[in-house]
Protein backbone atom coordinates (compact mmCIF):
# COMPACT_ATOMS: atom_id res chain seq x y z
CA UNK A 1 0.00 0.00 0.00
CA UNK A 2 1.57 3.27 -0.88
CA UNK A 3 2.50 5.54 1.79
CA UNK A 4 0.59 8.31 2.36
CA UNK A 5 2.86 11.60 1.65
CA UNK A 6 2.17 14.78 3.87
CA UNK A 7 0.22 17.75 1.85
CA UNK A 8 2.08 21.13 1.77
CA UNK A 9 -0.11 23.42 3.42
CA UNK A 10 -1.00 27.10 1.86
CA UNK A 11 -2.29 29.89 3.74
CA UNK A 12 -5.94 29.47 3.88
CA UNK A 13 -6.68 32.93 2.60
CA UNK A 14 -4.48 32.46 -0.95
CA UNK A 15 -5.73 29.02 -1.48
CA UNK A 16 -8.56 29.99 -3.46
CA UNK A 17 -6.43 32.97 -5.15
CA UNK A 18 -3.75 30.42 -5.52
CA UNK A 19 -5.99 28.39 -7.91
CA UNK A 20 -6.93 31.28 -10.04
CA UNK A 21 -3.49 32.65 -9.79
CA UNK A 22 -2.50 29.21 -12.01
CA UNK A 23 -4.82 29.62 -13.85
CA UNK A 24 -4.15 32.64 -15.07
CA UNK A 25 -7.42 34.10 -13.98
CA UNK A 26 -7.58 36.63 -11.73
CA UNK A 27 -7.58 40.77 -11.89
CA UNK A 28 -4.07 42.53 -12.09
CA UNK A 29 -4.51 43.62 -8.84
CA UNK A 30 -5.37 40.60 -7.55
CA UNK A 31 -2.61 39.00 -9.46
CA UNK A 32 0.13 41.87 -7.59
CA UNK A 33 -1.32 40.54 -4.30
CA UNK A 34 -0.41 36.87 -4.83
CA UNK A 35 2.82 37.53 -6.25
CA UNK A 36 3.80 39.79 -2.98
CA UNK A 37 2.60 36.91 -1.01
CA UNK A 38 4.26 34.24 -2.86
CA UNK A 39 7.55 35.94 -2.18
CA UNK A 40 7.30 35.74 1.32
CA UNK A 41 5.72 32.59 1.57
CA UNK A 42 7.57 29.48 0.70
CA UNK A 43 4.73 26.72 1.55
CA UNK A 44 2.30 29.29 -0.71
CA UNK A 45 5.37 28.77 -3.15
CA UNK A 46 5.25 24.75 -2.70
CA UNK A 47 1.17 24.66 -3.44
CA UNK A 48 1.87 26.58 -6.49
CA UNK A 49 4.49 24.05 -7.91
CA UNK A 50 2.06 21.37 -6.77
CA UNK A 51 -0.80 22.59 -9.11
CA UNK A 52 1.76 23.15 -11.82
CA UNK A 53 2.74 19.60 -11.81
CA UNK A 54 -0.33 18.10 -11.27
CA UNK A 55 -3.13 20.11 -13.51
CA UNK A 56 -1.71 19.37 -16.32
CA UNK A 57 -1.49 15.90 -16.01
CA UNK A 58 -5.15 15.84 -15.86
CA UNK A 59 -5.84 16.89 -19.38
CA UNK A 60 -5.75 13.66 -21.00
CA UNK A 61 -7.78 14.58 -24.21
CA UNK A 62 -8.79 11.54 -26.49
CA UNK A 63 -7.77 12.87 -30.03
CA UNK A 64 -9.89 10.67 -32.32
CA UNK A 65 -8.64 9.86 -36.01
CA UNK A 66 -10.08 12.19 -39.11
CA UNK A 67 -12.06 8.98 -40.29
CA UNK A 68 -13.76 9.26 -36.93
CA UNK A 69 -14.54 13.04 -37.32
CA UNK A 70 -15.62 12.24 -40.46
CA UNK A 71 -18.23 9.60 -39.81
CA UNK A 72 -18.93 11.79 -36.61
CA UNK A 73 -20.15 14.13 -39.71
CA UNK A 74 -21.95 12.08 -41.87
CA UNK A 75 -24.02 10.48 -38.67
CA UNK A 76 -25.06 14.46 -37.70
CA UNK A 77 -26.48 15.01 -41.20
CA UNK A 78 -28.20 11.58 -40.98
CA UNK A 79 -29.99 12.86 -37.42
CA UNK A 80 -30.72 16.14 -38.73
CA UNK A 81 -32.70 14.80 -41.83
CA UNK A 82 -34.27 12.66 -39.75
CA UNK A 83 -35.43 14.53 -37.18
CA UNK A 84 -36.29 17.68 -39.91
CA UNK A 85 -38.23 14.92 -41.93
CA UNK A 86 -40.36 14.40 -38.96
CA UNK A 87 -41.68 18.19 -38.69
CA UNK A 88 -45.17 18.54 -38.64
CA UNK A 89 -45.79 14.97 -38.82
CA UNK A 90 -43.62 14.62 -35.96
CA UNK A 91 -45.48 17.16 -33.78
CA UNK A 92 -49.00 15.80 -34.89
CA UNK A 93 -48.07 12.22 -33.64
CA UNK A 94 -46.38 13.68 -30.64
CA UNK A 95 -49.72 14.43 -29.55
CA UNK A 96 -50.54 11.17 -29.53
CA UNK A 97 -47.92 10.15 -27.67
CA UNK A 98 -48.92 8.20 -23.99
CA UNK A 99 -47.93 11.53 -21.56
CA UNK A 100 -50.46 13.85 -24.16
CA UNK A 101 -53.38 11.96 -23.70
CA UNK A 102 -53.89 11.53 -19.60
CA UNK A 103 -52.73 15.53 -19.66
CA UNK A 104 -55.71 16.44 -22.21
CA UNK A 105 -57.65 14.24 -20.75
CA UNK A 106 -57.11 15.59 -16.98
CA UNK A 107 -57.67 19.31 -18.46
CA UNK A 108 -60.70 18.82 -19.94
CA UNK A 109 -61.55 17.22 -16.57
CA UNK A 110 -60.30 20.35 -14.68
CA UNK A 111 -62.32 22.70 -17.67
CA UNK A 112 -65.67 20.93 -17.25
CA UNK A 113 -65.29 20.72 -13.03
CA UNK A 114 -64.26 24.33 -12.80
CA UNK A 115 -67.08 25.41 -15.39
CA UNK A 116 -69.50 23.82 -13.18
CA UNK A 117 -68.61 25.13 -10.24
CA UNK A 118 -68.62 28.87 -11.88
CA UNK A 119 -71.97 28.09 -13.32
CA UNK A 120 -73.90 26.40 -10.99
CA UNK A 121 -77.71 28.05 -11.10
CA UNK A 122 -76.69 29.74 -14.13
CA UNK A 123 -77.89 26.46 -16.25
CA UNK A 124 -81.27 26.22 -14.65
CA UNK A 125 -84.09 28.01 -16.79
CA UNK A 126 -86.59 29.85 -14.63
CA UNK A 127 -89.71 29.18 -16.45
CA UNK A 128 -92.85 30.85 -15.94
CA UNK A 129 -95.43 27.76 -15.15
CA UNK A 130 -98.11 27.19 -17.94
CA UNK A 131 -101.81 28.55 -17.11
CA UNK A 132 -102.94 25.15 -17.14
CA UNK A 133 -100.24 24.32 -14.44
CA UNK A 134 -101.60 27.00 -12.22
CA UNK A 135 -104.74 25.44 -12.22
CA UNK A 136 -104.03 21.98 -11.55
CA UNK A 137 -102.45 23.65 -8.79
CA UNK A 138 -105.17 25.62 -7.22
CA UNK A 139 -107.30 22.44 -7.80
CA UNK A 140 -104.75 20.50 -5.51
CA UNK A 141 -106.60 21.02 -2.35
CA UNK A 142 -109.52 20.07 -4.16
CA UNK A 143 -108.46 16.69 -4.88
CA UNK A 144 -106.40 16.40 -1.57
CA UNK A 145 -110.13 16.01 0.34
CA UNK A 146 -111.27 13.81 -1.98
CA UNK A 147 -108.82 11.11 -1.26
CA UNK A 148 -109.35 12.04 2.46
CA UNK A 149 -112.67 11.26 1.82
CA UNK A 150 -112.08 7.87 0.22
CA UNK A 151 -109.44 7.55 3.60
CA UNK A 152 -112.75 8.23 5.94
CA UNK A 153 -114.89 5.48 3.64
CA UNK A 154 -112.57 3.07 4.20
CA UNK A 155 -112.19 3.46 7.86
CA UNK A 156 -116.07 3.32 8.07
CA UNK A 157 -116.55 0.45 6.41
CA UNK A 158 -113.43 -1.75 8.30
CA UNK A 159 -115.04 -0.43 11.68
CA UNK A 160 -118.51 -1.79 10.65
CA UNK A 161 -117.49 -5.05 9.33
CA UNK A 162 -115.30 -5.43 12.81
CA UNK A 163 -118.76 -4.61 14.64
CA UNK A 164 -120.56 -6.89 12.88
CA UNK A 165 -117.97 -9.68 13.78
CA UNK A 166 -117.64 -8.62 17.73
CA UNK A 167 -121.56 -8.73 17.99
CA UNK A 168 -122.32 -12.59 18.68
CA UNK A 169 -119.64 -12.30 21.63
CA UNK A 170 -121.23 -9.80 23.24
CA UNK A 171 -124.12 -11.66 23.99
CA UNK A 172 -124.18 -13.15 27.89
CA UNK A 173 -124.50 -16.82 28.06
CA UNK B 1 -20.26 41.98 -53.76
CA UNK B 2 -17.62 39.65 -52.55
CA UNK B 3 -19.85 36.63 -51.38
CA UNK B 4 -18.61 34.67 -48.41
CA UNK B 5 -18.01 30.95 -47.57
CA UNK B 6 -20.66 30.16 -44.83
CA UNK B 7 -17.06 28.64 -42.75
CA UNK B 8 -16.09 32.38 -42.80
CA UNK B 9 -19.50 33.40 -41.14
CA UNK B 10 -20.05 34.46 -36.99
CA UNK B 11 -21.56 32.64 -34.93
CA UNK B 12 -24.42 34.80 -35.03
CA UNK B 13 -25.16 35.01 -38.42
CA UNK B 14 -25.17 31.85 -38.57
CA UNK B 15 -27.91 31.10 -36.03
CA UNK B 16 -30.17 34.36 -37.67
CA UNK B 17 -29.56 31.86 -40.80
CA UNK B 18 -30.19 28.60 -39.49
CA UNK B 19 -33.34 30.03 -37.24
CA UNK B 20 -34.71 30.57 -40.81
CA UNK B 21 -34.17 27.48 -41.87
CA UNK B 22 -30.98 26.98 -43.56
CA UNK B 23 -29.71 23.74 -42.68
CA UNK B 24 -26.60 24.47 -43.77
CA UNK B 25 -25.69 27.35 -41.47
CA UNK B 26 -26.26 24.81 -38.89
CA UNK B 27 -24.10 22.45 -39.79
CA UNK B 28 -21.45 25.19 -40.32
CA UNK B 29 -21.98 25.43 -36.61
CA UNK B 30 -21.37 21.60 -36.05
CA UNK B 31 -18.37 21.67 -37.39
CA UNK B 32 -17.22 24.23 -35.74
CA UNK B 33 -17.55 23.44 -31.99
CA UNK B 34 -18.06 19.42 -32.74
CA UNK B 35 -14.04 18.93 -31.51
CA UNK B 36 -15.20 21.12 -28.32
CA UNK B 37 -18.17 19.66 -27.45
CA UNK B 38 -16.98 16.02 -28.39
CA UNK B 39 -14.10 16.50 -25.19
CA UNK B 40 -16.38 17.83 -22.60
CA UNK B 41 -18.72 14.88 -22.90
CA UNK B 42 -15.88 12.83 -23.33
CA UNK B 43 -13.94 14.51 -19.97
CA UNK B 44 -17.67 12.95 -18.30
CA UNK B 45 -18.05 9.82 -19.85
CA UNK B 46 -14.30 8.53 -20.20
CA UNK B 47 -15.91 6.56 -23.41
CA UNK B 48 -15.42 7.39 -27.03
CA UNK B 49 -18.95 6.16 -28.11
CA UNK B 50 -21.11 7.83 -25.34
CA UNK B 51 -19.09 10.96 -25.78
CA UNK B 52 -19.83 11.14 -29.55
CA UNK B 53 -23.79 10.31 -28.81
CA UNK B 54 -23.99 12.53 -26.17
CA UNK B 55 -22.46 15.59 -28.20
CA UNK B 56 -24.09 14.70 -30.87
CA UNK B 57 -27.47 14.71 -29.00
CA UNK B 58 -27.07 18.38 -27.58
CA UNK B 59 -26.64 19.61 -31.62
CA UNK B 60 -29.83 18.28 -31.88
CA UNK B 61 -31.15 19.50 -29.13
CA UNK B 62 -29.82 22.80 -30.04
CA UNK B 63 -31.36 22.50 -33.46
CA UNK B 64 -34.39 21.53 -32.53
CA UNK B 65 -34.72 24.22 -29.76
CA UNK B 66 -32.81 27.04 -32.24
CA UNK B 67 -36.45 29.20 -32.49
CA UNK B 68 -36.24 29.79 -29.02
CA UNK B 69 -32.68 30.68 -28.63
CA UNK B 70 -32.80 34.45 -27.32
CA UNK B 71 -29.34 35.32 -27.99
CA UNK B 72 -28.92 36.52 -24.42
CA UNK B 73 -25.84 34.94 -24.16
CA UNK B 74 -23.48 33.59 -27.45
CA UNK B 75 -24.49 30.69 -29.71
CA UNK B 76 -21.59 28.88 -27.61
CA UNK B 77 -22.38 29.80 -23.60
CA UNK B 78 -26.10 28.16 -24.98
CA UNK B 79 -24.70 25.49 -26.57
CA UNK B 80 -22.21 24.58 -23.51
CA UNK B 81 -25.32 24.76 -21.59
CA UNK B 82 -26.99 21.77 -23.28
CA UNK B 83 -24.14 19.98 -23.50
CA UNK B 84 -23.47 20.16 -19.68
CA UNK B 85 -26.65 19.70 -18.94
CA UNK B 86 -27.35 16.80 -20.75
CA UNK B 87 -23.34 15.11 -19.42
CA UNK B 88 -24.69 15.79 -15.88
CA UNK B 89 -27.97 13.84 -16.57
CA UNK B 90 -26.05 11.00 -18.20
CA UNK B 91 -23.76 11.37 -14.83
CA UNK B 92 -26.94 10.64 -12.87
CA UNK B 93 -28.50 7.65 -15.17
CA UNK B 94 -25.26 6.35 -14.89
CA UNK B 95 -24.60 6.50 -11.58
CA UNK B 96 -21.39 7.50 -10.47
CA UNK B 97 -18.35 5.84 -11.44
CA UNK B 98 -16.49 4.67 -8.49
CA UNK B 99 -12.99 4.22 -8.03
CA UNK B 100 -13.07 0.99 -8.10
CA UNK B 101 -15.28 0.23 -10.78
CA UNK B 102 -12.77 2.12 -12.93
CA UNK B 103 -9.82 0.91 -12.07
CA UNK B 104 -11.17 -2.60 -12.49
CA UNK B 105 -12.57 -1.52 -16.03
CA UNK B 106 -8.93 -0.14 -16.80
CA UNK B 107 -7.31 -3.30 -15.98
CA UNK B 108 -10.03 -5.18 -18.36
CA UNK B 109 -9.01 -3.04 -20.75
CA UNK B 110 -12.05 -1.30 -21.93
CA UNK B 111 -11.37 1.72 -20.17
CA UNK B 112 -8.85 4.64 -20.09
CA UNK B 113 -5.48 2.77 -21.16
CA UNK B 114 -6.55 3.41 -25.04
CA UNK B 115 -6.15 7.15 -24.81
CA UNK B 116 -3.22 7.77 -26.84
CA UNK B 117 -0.54 10.41 -24.95
CA UNK B 118 -0.96 13.60 -25.77
CA UNK B 119 2.67 13.77 -25.88
CA UNK B 120 3.37 14.72 -22.05
CA UNK B 121 5.48 17.69 -20.72
CA UNK B 122 8.28 16.12 -18.84
CA UNK B 123 6.73 16.38 -15.85
CA UNK B 124 4.02 14.62 -17.02
CA UNK B 125 6.56 11.87 -18.13
CA UNK B 126 7.24 11.17 -14.56
CA UNK B 127 4.27 10.29 -14.14
CA UNK B 128 3.38 6.09 -14.49
CA UNK B 129 0.41 4.91 -16.20
CA UNK B 130 -0.74 3.90 -12.95
CA UNK B 131 -0.80 7.39 -12.02
CA UNK B 132 -2.49 9.04 -14.95
CA UNK B 133 -4.73 6.31 -14.53
CA UNK B 134 -5.92 7.19 -11.07
CA UNK B 135 -5.92 10.57 -11.87
CA UNK B 136 -8.68 9.73 -14.10
CA UNK B 137 -10.71 7.97 -10.96
CA UNK B 138 -10.02 10.62 -8.99
CA UNK B 139 -12.08 13.16 -11.70
CA UNK B 140 -14.69 10.62 -11.65
CA UNK B 141 -15.45 10.80 -8.25
CA UNK B 142 -15.86 14.88 -7.85
CA UNK B 143 -19.15 15.65 -7.48
CA UNK B 144 -20.68 15.94 -11.09
CA UNK B 145 -21.24 19.67 -10.40
CA UNK B 146 -17.44 20.28 -9.79
CA UNK B 147 -16.13 18.30 -12.32
CA UNK B 148 -17.65 20.29 -14.88
CA UNK B 149 -16.57 23.29 -13.91
CA UNK B 150 -13.32 21.56 -13.13
CA UNK B 151 -13.22 20.65 -16.89
CA UNK B 152 -14.59 23.40 -18.53
CA UNK B 153 -11.52 25.41 -16.68
CA UNK B 154 -8.99 23.02 -16.63
CA UNK B 155 -9.90 21.40 -20.36
CA UNK B 156 -11.70 23.89 -22.04
CA UNK B 157 -10.07 27.17 -20.69
CA UNK B 158 -13.34 29.10 -20.27
CA UNK B 159 -12.90 31.73 -18.19
CA UNK B 160 -14.67 31.89 -14.72
CA UNK B 161 -17.24 34.33 -16.07
CA UNK B 162 -18.25 32.26 -19.17
CA UNK B 163 -18.49 29.03 -17.23
CA UNK B 164 -20.54 31.77 -14.66
CA UNK B 165 -22.88 31.88 -18.06
CA UNK B 166 -22.94 27.80 -18.74
CA UNK B 167 -23.33 27.15 -15.91
CA UNK B 168 -26.35 30.30 -15.00
CA UNK B 169 -24.61 30.75 -11.68
CA UNK B 170 -22.15 33.25 -9.78
CA UNK B 171 -18.77 33.81 -10.70
CA UNK B 172 -18.11 32.98 -6.73
CA UNK B 173 -19.91 30.21 -6.61
CA UNK B 174 -17.78 28.73 -9.90
CA UNK B 175 -14.68 29.63 -7.89
CA UNK B 176 -15.47 27.75 -4.78
CA UNK B 177 -16.35 24.95 -6.90
CA UNK B 178 -13.27 25.43 -9.00
CA UNK B 179 -11.09 25.55 -5.89
CA UNK B 180 -12.72 22.61 -3.80
CA UNK B 181 -12.35 20.74 -7.33
CA UNK B 182 -8.54 21.60 -7.62
CA UNK B 183 -8.35 20.49 -3.60
CA UNK B 184 -10.44 17.50 -3.93
CA UNK B 185 -8.05 16.34 -6.67
CA UNK B 186 -4.38 17.06 -5.42
CA UNK B 187 -5.57 15.30 -1.81
CA UNK B 188 -6.32 12.34 -3.71
CA UNK B 189 -3.40 12.19 -5.86
CA UNK B 190 -1.17 12.24 -3.02
CA UNK B 191 -2.89 9.58 -1.54
CA UNK B 192 -1.25 7.71 -4.30
CA UNK B 193 2.26 9.22 -4.41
Amino acid sequence: MAERQELTGACKNFEQDLVLYYYQDCSRAEQQQVEAHLEGCPSCRVFLEELKSLLPATVKPDEPTPAFWQNYSREMRGKLDKQESHGWAGAILSLFRPWPVPAVATAMILAIAVTLTFTKGRWTTETHPSPELVEMASNADFFESIDFLDSMDLLESVEGHDAQKSEPASHPL
Amino acid sequence: MISRRPEEFGDEELVTSAQQGERQAFEVLVERYKQRAYHIAFGFTRDREDAKDLSQEAFLHAFSHLKTFDRRSGFYTWFYRILVNLCLDFRRRKGRVSWESLDEKTEKGNGLEKIPNPGPSPDQAAMSGEISTRISAALATLPPKQRAIFLLKNNQGLSIGEIAAVMKSAEGTIKAHLHRAVMALRERLTELA
